[in-house]
């Protein structure tokens, strides 16, 4: 379970004078649904919201806890919970090769090399990837470095993925492999999409706009109000 | 597209050979003999003899080692070829064959270690011989961590380069590097950041709180 107790998050202007500019408004939220799709234009605040769960982002006012840990005084244990996939993998994607990227993930957990190694692979195999075991992440295709990555962020055993527009980068066929690769963890998601139909699927969404929820409902009526918001003018690029 | 420096140096060929199962100790101690001899022999016959151990190495590590044998003669021939005109002329033609053919064998050596071991295994072999840091209050781990980000950023930063290079070029602006450096700089700092935050997200190196 995820609390936003009155979360928000805003930036103190240069200025003094001038209001701090307000990214994410005091938002007050109970996740506890398996799939949750934030929706929302560019700049709207869908990352900050997901960054906070993680803890990249801390709240500058209210407080948020995963399964009760506050995400500013227990930073550790709730990455020990939460896994975070971006949107680029290379980004996340540390070292070069397939299987030693997943070590990584593990070298806290497990000191034994060769333990590493078992571990990593049974890591790989549970999203079907130990084919790509000692493949450079360099020669990879987009979604096979999208699972690498998730592989990686969930080899450590989380019990929650939030993942910030993991489909962008990719193409159809990619964007479809993890889709269906989410959709079969067992872990619970929270993700940001502009897919969507991808946001559809969900059991829950939440609309974000201006910095504020302005939609949080079935993630079916989540998608007819945004597509309703951006038809009315409400919602602009 | 301009020569990265990994591309001259080379990165992990995947293989089974005696040379990728040697201890990463043995790789060492192979470049330091080497290096040591060409400095205290100075002889054609020590000289070629470098090289062609060199060559002989990347042999039995496997035809894909062995193709990126010649990778830094394909760019780098003409410092070479300086060099031995420049000795053949100054010194002599022995003393040129000698330091040439030596200094690639030695490079060749050195290359070998990037070629057959993997990042896991160099960065282990630089957290042991970083232990003794952990008696002034550092972490061995952290430098390893630290140098592979390094490496890492290496192909991230030249592929910032050329497509900004790119992008300007486009735009008919000439290829300067005055031009390009504060959007190198500015990508390479948001580079950064994107990576913190990626180490974040996956709590490496986290401290307890």
């Amino acid at each position: 379970m995820i609390h936003f107790d009155n979360a928000g998050f805003s930036v103190q202007a240069d200025e003094p004078q001038a209001p701090a500019h307000v990214v994410l408004a005091p938002t007050s939220l109970e996740l506890s649904e398996s799939r949750i799709a934030v929706i929302g234009a560019n700049g709207s605040g869908k990352s900050t919201l997901l960054r906070m769960i993680n803890g990249l982002v801390a709240p500058s006012n209210g407080s948020v806890r995963v399964r009760g840990d506050d995400t500013k005084t227990k930073i550790k244990a709730v990455r020990q919970n939460v896994g975070f996939l971006f949107t680029d993998p290379l980004s996340q994607l540390v070292m070069p090769i397939v299987v030693e990227d997943v070590e990584l993930s593990l070298k806290a957990s497990i000191k034994d090399r060769t333990q590493r190694r078992l571990a990593a692979l049974s890591a790989l195999a549970k999203l079907n990837l130990e084919h790509l075991a000692m493949r450079s992440i360099y020669d990879l295709s987009g979604g096979e470095r999208q699972l690498v990555a998730l592989c990686s962020v969930l080899a450590a055993g989380q019990n929650i993925l939030v993942a910030d527009e993991p489909t962008t980068l990719l193409d159809l066929a990619n964007n479809q492999l993890l889709q269906h690769t989410i959709a079969a963890l067992p872990q619970q998601v929270i993700y940001a999409t502009h897919d969507l139909e991808f946001a559809a699927q969900a059991e829950r969404g939440l609309l974000v706009a201006n910095g504020q929820v302005i939609f949080d409902g079935p993630a079916a009526l989540a998608v007819n109000e945004y597509r309703a918001q951006v038809r009315s003018g409400a919602i602009r690029a | 597209m301009s020569t990265s420096p990994l591309m001259i140096l080379g990165h992990y060929q995947p293989g089974t050979s005696v040379v990728h199962r040697a201890p990463l100790l043995a790789k060492y101690l192979l470049v330091l003999v080497v290096s040591t001899s060409i400095l205290i022999w100075r002889t054609p016959f020590v000289g070629v003899g470098a090289l062609l151990l060199s060559l002989a190495l990347f042999a039995i590590a496997g035809p894909r080692v062995l193709r990126a044998w010649a990778a830094p003669l394909r760019h780098l021939w003409w410092i070479f070829a300086i060099l031995g005109i420049y000795q053949g002329i100054i010194n002599s033609p022995a003393f040129a064959i000698a330091l040439v053919c030596g200094m690639f064998g030695a490079i060749q050596c050195g290359r070998l270690i990037l070629l057959t071991s993997t990042q896991a295994a160099l960065l282990e072999g630089l957290e042991k011989a970083a232990t003794p840091v952990r008696l002034l209050g550092g972490k061995p781990e952290t430098i390893a961590l630290a140098v592979a980000l390094m490496l890492r950023s290496i192909p991230a930063i030249a592929t910032s380069v050329q497509s900004l290079s790119d992008a300007a070029q486009a735009r008919g602006v000439a290829r300067n590097p005055l031009v390009l450096a504060a959007p190198v700089v500015i990508n390479t700092v948001a580079y950064a950041q994107r990576t913190a935050d990626a180490l974040a997200a996956r709590g490496i190196m986290e401290r307890d709180s």
